[in-house]
């Protein structure tokens, strides 16, 4: 499962993170690690990006963005 | 990333501090303060507070990225605060964050104000681990304490200052509390001499064991690099491979340091750069859970609430071109009644005044006419499009600071990203309409130099307003019962032929993966108006100053090509004429080849509506000049200032009216062609239906006018971009007009 998959509401715990370079620096820097939770708050009007909360603030990112991590979802 | 390192010092900056530093006196303190912080945390608003217009805008050395700076007194020491672009961390990979680690790291400032938002504290802590690393004195400005404060956040502020051990000062800056306390602390910190260095944080067992063993080896093998580089920064650096420091330092292969890194992916994996990124959170979440206590229940916020409405599925995008209406609105009405306040005042009063001084002097005419037609009409060209470069700046930053301007990027960016645009370039792209000029300056909210580029080569196919009086006399002419459906065609032609563009510099000029879109949606917020005013005024100023002088260069210019030489009887045989006869065969196949259309051309370069200006010099015969009376000087003062306060009631009630007085209206221009009557006459003679057409259409889309040309240039600091817009906009000029031209006469629309 990998976060671009989940829908408004949904939230997961990361385990993993494909993307590679500054794409995934950039992820980390922003507290998209391995072990944090991820809740997807919305979806754009026309379908993408979506927002997430992530280390308690709201982060933005293009679907294709969310495909390289890999998430949990709580049941 | 192309960016290079900035260690050279901005010169100007530069010179003017050395000549400043020569006049201070030998016993007074002075220390650089360098202040950084998380975007959205708050650290414009505390710099304007802190120093509000003793702020100097400039740009840092090579790229497009704002610096500010400013000196002052402060108890007796003379304080330089230099502004750091607003990052989330220290990585290599962009452009804010490469300045500020190399700013920190070379230029070594006295302290860091490091500008924390209260409400977001482990992602603004994890920014803190990193400055710590540089060994560099901080103090915290724990900023947006009222807020944190209001939702009901406990922080435990001494319990920050013992883990970290570094100054804590709670701030709010929008309200201006605490900042007295957080100078003084800054020089309390900066005049003890002992215990001033931060804490230095524990990364756990294996990373500390690598970061010894590589600090050992530096010491001994490398005493150059440590003279530059703090120790335990470098040391991590290495570890963590980073590309900008490894390659700047010409390190090459450090046995020791393979053997390290040997031992810490055996221990935690490959990817040591997320290792790192791992530690550092984990000390920005330890902390936060130290020092951070929440309320059991909370509240749905303001935020969360208006987010429901404003990104919702079905209202987002209505809410967003409404909003988006109001903005380009207010832009361009309420910015329009002063322009043309300005524009009346330097034609009218000023030069005609001006003119009467110079025959007091008995000055030549030409001196007379290069005096009136040349330097004070270029100079209201300048002065006029100050209004609207304050108003767009007035709202832009407002947006920004609002918080909405992250909202709006995340609505459209599904729809720009599609042709390789941000969605943040919308805005700009829409004020295009209005007039290009601002628009390239607002395209200044865009972080990646990719993304402003392009937008940028796009925005000259938004048909602006500049454009319309050359519609209007042609569609007045030749099109009077099909206004509304050739004008309208115009539009969609510049924004088809924008989307075309877009995808076609997405895969030559522009190629490779897209820019990221990673954004933070921050909490809103109103911004201060200090803070907004402020940052307007710089503004304005800098494109006053900057511009203007190239602006004022190039009216000169065109002045001398329409009037010399001097005393010629017609048009013909001035330079213009002249460039005009030689240019005329290229526009043959368009339809339009004559001298007097291509040399009005050439006059558009000053702004377009100039071409309806010229082709009224040029075609219609003058008749014996009518010579308006001269009014005495207390008349014009008396209409200078009636005009000002009526130029300030129509702006004002320009916010309230709706559809009516847009600046985009026809009516008000139709009457204004109207006037024109006799042109219009004389334009039925020299062109038929299809040829003003091919003419309008190649209106729209050659080269950007020369002040949007200054603008390209001062926003993109390279003159590269400009030259692609002119070459590609003339290339599809004449295309267009010519495949309009033959395509009509190949289907008999000729006559």
């Amino acid at each position: 499962m990998n976060l671009s998959k989940l829908r408004p509401g949904e939230k997961g715990t990361i385990t993993a993170i494909g993307s590679i370079g500054p794409l995934k620096r950039r992820l980390m820097d922003m507290g998209i690690l391995v072990g944090v939770e991820v809740k997807v708050l919305k979806v754009a009007p026309l379908g993408d990006p979506i927002e997430v909360t992530v280390k308690s603030y709201n982060l933005s990112l293009r679907k294709k963005e969310a495909e390289g991590i890999s998430v949990e979802v709580a049941a | 990333m192309s960016t290079q390192p900035n260690f050279a010092p901005d010169r100007e900056q530069e010179s003017i501090e050395s000549r400043r530093s020569n006049l201070r006196p030998v016993e007074k303190r002075a220390i650089t303060v360098a202040v950084a912080g998380n975007p959205n945390s708050g650290k414009s608003t505390l710099i304007n507070a802190i120093a509000g217009t003793r702020l100097q805008v400039g740009n840092w050395a090579g790229v497009t990225v704002e610096k500010k700076e400013a000196i002052f007194e402060y108890g007796g020491c003379r304080i330089r605060l230099v502004d750091l672009p607003g990052t989330y961390s220290l990585s290599p990979y962009t452009q804010e964050e490469i300045i500020a680690r190399d700013y920190l790291v070379h230029e070594r400032p006295d302290l860091v104000i490091n500008v924390v938002d209260a409400t977001n504290l482990e992602r603004n802590l994890y920014l803190t681990v990193q400055i710590m690393e540089l060994g560099i004195p901080v103090v915290m400005a724990l900023n947006i304490y009222d807020e944190a404060q209001a939702k009901g956040y406990r922080i435990d502020v001494p319990g920050i200052e013992k883990m970290l051990g570094i100054t804590v000062v709670p701030t709010s800056a929008t309200k201006k509390d605490g900042l007295d306390e957080l100078l003084k602390k800054v020089l309390d910190t900066t005049a003890n001499p002992t215990g001033q260095k931060p804490a230095q944080l524990g990364y756990g067992l294996d990373v500390e064991t690598a970061i010894r063993l590589v600090s050992e080896t530096l010491t001994v093998n490398q005493p150059a690099l440590i003279e530059r580089y703090p120790l335990r920064w470098l040391a991590l650096k290495l570890i963590e491979a980073d590309a900008h420091v490894i390659e700047e330092t010409k390190i090459g292969t450090i046995a020791v340091l393979d053997e390290a890194l040997h031992h810490l992916r055996n221990a935690h994996g490959e990817d040591i750069e997320a290792l790192m990124a791992d530690t550092r959170y984990s000390l920005a979440s330890g902390l936060t859970r130290e020092v951070l206590k929440k309320p059991e229940l909370r509240k749905t916020d303001l935020t969360e609430k208006i987010d429901r409405v404003v990104l919702n599925r079905f209202l987002g995008i209505p809410i967003f071109l409404t909003a988006m209406w109001i903005m380009f609105k207010l832009t361009f009405d309420v910015s329009k009644p002063f322009a043309d306040w300005v524009a009346a005042m330097i034609s009218g009063p000023l030069t005609h005044w001006a003119t009467a001084l110079a025959n007091l002097i008995h000055a030549p005419d030409w001196t007379v006419s290069l005096l009136t037609d040349g330097v004070i009409a270029g100079t209201g060209n300048v002065l006029g499009f100050v209004p609207m470069i304050f108003a767009m700046m007035f709202f832009i930053t407002f947006l920004e600071g609002s918080g909405y301007m992250a909202r709006a990027a995340f609505v459209m960016d599904r729809a720009m990203h599609a042709i390789g645009l941000h969605g943040k370039s919308f805005i700009p792209m829409l004020l295009g309409f209005g007039c290009n000029v601002p628009a390239i300056y607002a395209t200044r909210t865009m972080e990646n130099p990719r993304d402003k580029a392009l937008t940028g080569l796009l925005i000259p196919l938004m048909s602006c307003g500049a454009r319309l009086p050359v519609y209007i006399v042609f569609i007045g002419a030749f099109f009077p019962n099909h206004g509304g459906s050739v004008l309208w065609s115009l539009y969609v032609m510049g924004i088809g032929l924008a989307i075309f563009m877009g995808f076609i510099f997405k895969r030559t000029l522009f190629r490779g993966e897209a820019p990221m879109f990673i954004m933070e949606l921050p909490p809103y917020r109103m911004p201060s108006f200090r803070s907004l005013m402020i940052h307007t005024w710089e503004k304005g100023k800098h494109f006053l100053v900057k511009a203007g002088t190239y602006i004022l260069a190039v009216s000169i210019m065109v002045w001398f090509l329409l009037n010399l030489p001097w005393g010629v009887e017609h048009k013909k045989d001035s330079y213009l004429g002249k460039i005009g006869q030689v240019s005329a065969p290229v526009l043959a196949p368009l339809g339009f080849g004559t001298w007097e259309a291509s040399s009005s051309l050439i006059a558009g370069l000053i702004a377009k509506e100039i071409v309806v200006g010229t082709m009224g010099e040029i075609y219609v015969k003058k008749d014996a000049e009518k010579k308006p009376e001269t009014p005495t000087f207390g008349d014009d003062l008396k209409e200078a200032g009636t005009s000002l306060v009526k130029a300030g009631k129509e702006s004002f009630s320009n916010v309230f009216s709706t559809l009516g007085v847009s600046s985009l209206s026809a009516d008000e221009n139709a009457e204004k062609a109207a006037e024109r009557n006799p042109l219009r006459a004389e334009l039925k003679k020299h062109f038929t239906p299809l040829t003003a057409y091919a003419f309008i259409v190649f209106v729209l889309l050659y080269m950007p006018c020369v002040i949007a040309a200054v603008a390209m240039v001062q926003e993109f600091r390279t003159w590269k971009w400009y030259g692609v817009a002119f070459a590609y906009q003339m290339v599809l000029a004449w295309g267009m007009a010519c495949l309009v031209f033959q395509g009509g006469m190949l289907l008999g629309l000729g006559g």
